[in-house]
């Protein structure tokens, strides 16, 4: 203890000690931090009530369902109702404004074990994290979310926010709110929510009875508690008696009789139908309150778990194939830079083809390659090109400045891409594809072999860069044959291998025919 | 063979994926990401291999939950990550600030396109740098780091993980859309032969609870620069943390006291390692008079025209950042003394080569050399301005363009 002692003296910015401000007379101090206290809520604030029932629900659920609360994790974002956070001694993380929801999941999907809470308010929860709210009920993350509802942004001063009636006043509606509000229990359920409910900070008893339920509610499961602002909503609407200053103090009690008149206990009633009813003048004449939807469905972290054994399966399949990788001793021979274009259209693989090459001479003929991709956008049939660079030493221009040869196959590519072929350089064609115009550059040394129409003889033409691939291993020798022919059958299906090691093989010969 | 899901061996890699590869070697077993070119293929690289080692690929709505949700996984214990770029990481600047203010170990990449705002989404750029130094309010170090290759980014992502375990702070690698998209040879090594850092933590039961503090930092007698254990949700420890302005036990401390006190924290944790967190590659800077200081695929794209410039007799030196925040100052200043000028080639409008202005502090001469995204530097860019600084004419046309006519 003495140690611990030290440590407190130590420390220069809180009270003298915790235990000062804990009393541990009442048997929810256990679960407060006392030492934060008092609260900085306003008098007749919902927000007390809120916490308390909250507590009521997670001692009870200590008691009765044994639960370990140090598995519970508390996340707010910002505003009044945020604060919970801070007066709740659990695990309790204060985040960002609207943020409260995906930080929350982070949490929940790494461990399964914690029961995780989100508290915050109207503002927070449906106005700047809306998207995040729909989402996680769309997916069903097993987390509960409270949201405290008070028809305004209290904390800076009572502005309108995605809650607020239509008509009603705020410090920003002063002629009456001409924005209709969220029905949350709607929007939630809508979303996918498949634990729903509502309750005001006047139904205390059922409040903390429901939130034991939603607490133990696998799956997503929200609550929505009316409550007070007595310091804002309540000054410039009726609920709270207005600007009437004998009644002042007592604001929130009047809001609270008020909702007690207007509240009508309504279990099951459609969400649709839950929607808070305003009169002309923006006051509040009908809340309907209760658990509207408690339905059993698969939760979030279960049906991601359930794909991790397809996975596994699927990188032991992988690993075999890599594992079976030839290994080569790689050429000794000097390799000077060779650049080398590749162009069709989308379909054709002329992407694979420029990166079979790449990895022919890097893994196979342990030289270094560096290919690129010229990215369009992501439609076949388009133009499409890619590029290697192939050298003995380390490729510091990733680009081609010069282009030393290259696979042209289709007509397009041929105008796109011959007239920065570097001069005296290698170009070769699919000549069913490609026709030379009259003006061909003679400067370069240009060959021709009907790969689609090899292809398809062999049986499929989508082996036709398999049989350039070959011309081009055979005419260039970049890299070697042996590496080639690995790469590709690293790279194709495994049904197709055969019929692309042959096209490959018909494109070697022919080059080979081509030199002689 | 170790068969616990882990890649190794030698590939012919898209960058993009090293980093995803170089994230699980390392430990990371939660990535929450939204798709964006060109850093899309991290997460579909993720969304494959995570499930396959036990871990958790999610899709988020949007960035902002993306950065949220990866500070949330390291809340609960896990090492985290996300990759995005430009638009994203500008979603990702008001929880990249949470995530420094509650002290949490978790790692972003910025794949950069060229910008501003949608830009050039399949283009290369190098325009984040200064959003990355000061993009989330407030004041705060952050540390960048900036790879040349798949090889490095896989490096890098590995390093940044264990930079960010260690002092308890996001780290960016600051990576673009040419290293992204570019596929190489990535050695990987067998996890035995990496380090591995895993956070100061205090575990359950490893101190009374009523007495921890997560952010204490007077274990050390006021040095400064200490980075206190972290509690996980769950251990017992019932922790508060926020965003706030807040004091040891993370309560909040509104008040200008303590936020002196909490500012000097987040920042002197970095400034106090500088030395061990800035990594610089240097070449023949002894004798030089010009020096080529450079980073990420810009820095590699000079490596010629700096060859060639030295065959022409210039005495041309070579810096390259691989880490690029914090700003490696000592380095440039003492440089600055000796040389006579410094080229910076980047692809933006020159942002570090404010930096390197600011340590030049007019003792040396700093050139720019720039182009606004959308491609890589020419090397005949960056040799002229090497010329340039030299005082040479820029007549002697040795290029590339005139190398590859030669053959």
């Amino acid at each position: 203890m003495a140690e611990s002692d030290m440590r407190l003296e130590h420390s220069g910015h809180e009270p003298d000690s915790q235990s000062d401000w804990v009393t541990g007379l009442h048997p929810m101090d256990v679960l407060l931090r006392g030492e934060r206290l008092p609260h900085i809520w306003c008098q007749g604030c919902g927000l007390g009530t809120a916490l308390t029932t909250f507590i009521g629900a997670l001692q009870w659920l200590e008691k009765n369902q044994n639960w370990d609360l140090d598995k519970v994790s508390v996340v707010s974002g910002i505003g009044c109702t945020g604060r919970i956070a801070g007066y709740i001694r659990l695990d309790s993380f204060h985040t960002t404004h609207g943020r409260a929801i995906p930080f929350a999941t982070g949490l929940k999907l790494v461990n399964s074990e914690l029961k995780v809470v989100v508290i915050s308010g109207d503002g927070d929860i449906a106005g700047i994290g809306g998207n995040h709210f729909i989402h996680a009920a769309r997916r069903n993350l097993d987390i509960t979310v409270i949201c405290v509802n008070n028809f305004n942004y209290g904390m800076t001063g009572g502005q309108s926010g995605p809650t607020t009636p239509h008509g009603a006043r705020t410090v920003t509606a002063q002629y009456g709110n001409f924005e209709h509000p969220f029905n949350l229990p709607y929007l939630a359920a809508a979303g996918g929510a498949s634990f729903v409910a509502r309750w005001t900070v006047l139904h205390a008893r059922r409040l903390e009875w429901t939130l034991r339920e939603a607490m133990m509610h696998s799956g997503f499961s929200f609550v929505e508690i009316i409550a007070p602002c007595s310091t804002s909503y309540a000054r410039w609407n009726l609920e709270g008696r207005g600007l009437d200053p004998q009644k002042l103090g007592r604001r929130g009690l009047e809001v609270m009789k008020h909702y007690q008149q207007v509240g009508k206990i309504g279990h099951d009633t459609h969400p649709k139908d839950a929607a808070i009813k305003v009169n002309e003048k923006g006051e509040i004449n009908a809340i309907v309150e209760g658990v509207f939807l408690n339905e059993p469905k698969p939760e979030f972290r279960a049906a991601i778990k359930h794909k991790t054994q397809i996975a596994k399966e699927r990188w032991s399949a992988a690993k075999k194939v890599l594992d079976a990788r030839l290994k080569l001793p790689g050429r000794n021979d000097v390799v000077e830079r060779t650049e080398v274009q590749l162009g069709g259209f989308g379909g054709q693989g002329i992407m694979s083809a420029g990166r079979i090459i790449g990895q022919a001479a890097t893994l196979y003929d342990k030289i270094e390659a560096c290919f690129t991709q010229s990215y369009g956008p992501e439609a076949r049939g388009g133009a499409a090109g890619s590029q290697v660079v192939v050298a003995g030493e380390p490729i510091h221009h990733p680009h081609l400045i010069a282009p030393t040869s290259a696979i042209i196959m289709s007509q397009e590519a041929y105008v796109k891409y011959v007239p920065n072929l570097t001069s005296n350089g290698t170009l070769l064609i699919d000549d069913g594809l490609v026709t030379l115009p009259e003006d061909h550059r003679q400067d370069l040394k240009t060959y021709g072999i009907p790969a689609t129409q090899i292809a398809e003889e062999l049986g499929n033409a989508r082996a036709a860069n398999s049989a350039m691939l070959g011309f081009w291993a055979a005419i260039v020798g970049a890299v070697s044959q042996a590496a080639m022919r690995q790469s590709l059958a690293d790279s194709v299906p495994p049904k197709t291998l055969e019929v692309n090691l042959k096209a490959f093989d018909v494109g070697f010969d022919k080059g080979v025919e081509v030199l002689k | 063979m170790s068969d616990k899901g882990l890649l190794t061996g030698e590939h012919f890699l898209l960058g993009d994926y090293a980093a995803a590869e170089g994230a699980i070697l390392v430990g990371c077993r939660f990535f929450a990401g939204y798709p964006i070119t060109p850093a899309t293929e991290i997460a579909e690289r993720m969304s494959t291999r995570l499930p396959q080692v036990d871990g958790i690929y999610i899709q988020m709505e949007d960035e902002l939950a993306s950065m949220n949700a990866i500070l949330g996984a390291s809340w609960a214990g896990a090492k985290s990550m996300t990759a995005t770029s430009g638009p994203g990481f500008s979603l990702m600047m008001e929880n990249l600030g949470l995530g420094i203010m509650l002290e949490t170990p978790c790692v972003l990449v910025d794949v950069q396109r060229g910008g501003p705002s949608t830009g050039l989404p399949t283009l290369v750029g190098q325009q984040d740098m200064m959003q990355a130094r000061w993009g989330s309010h407030g004041d705060y170090e952050i540390i960048a780091l900036c790879p040349s290759s798949p090889q490095e980014l896989f490096d890098l992502t590995i390093r940044a993980f264990n930079l960010a375990e260690k002092f308890r702070t996001p780290v960016l690698v600051m990576t673009d859309a040419e290293i992204g998209h570019m596929t190489e040879r990535v050695v990987i090594p067998q996890p035995e032969e990496i380090e591995i850092i895993n956070r100061p933590q205090v575990r359950k039961g490893d101190v009374e609870p009523d007495h921890f503090r997560i952010y204490r930092d007077t274990d050390t007698d006021g040095v400064e620069g200490t980075v206190s254990p972290m509690a996980i949700a769950g251990e017992g420890y019932r922790f508060h943390v926020t965003g706030l302005i807040h004091d040891e036990l993370g309560y909040p401390a509104m008040n200008a006291e303590s936020s002196e006190w909490n500012i000097k924290r987040l920042v002197n944790k970095i400034r106090a390692h500088r030395d061990e967190i800035i990594q610089l590659e240097e070449q023949n800077l002894d004798d030089a008079e010009i020096i080529v200081v450079s980073y990420g695929i810009s820095a590699r794209t000079s490596q010629w025209p700096i060859e060639q410039a030295r065959k022409e007799g210039i005495r041309v030196g070579y810096l390259r950042l691989i880490t690029i925040w914090p700003f490696p100052e000592k380095r440039i200043i003492e440089l600055a003394k000796r040389i006579r000028a410094f080229v910076v080639p980047e692809i933006n409008m020159g942002q570090i080569c404010l930096e390197v202005e600011r340590c030049a502090a007019g003792q040396a001469q700093v050139l720019g050399v720039n182009r606004l995204g959308g491609d890589i530097l020419e090397p005949q860019q960056v040799l002229s301005a090497i010329r340039k600084a030299a005082g040479r004419s820029d007549q002697p046309q040795t290029d590339l363009q005139n190398r590859q006519t030669e053959r």
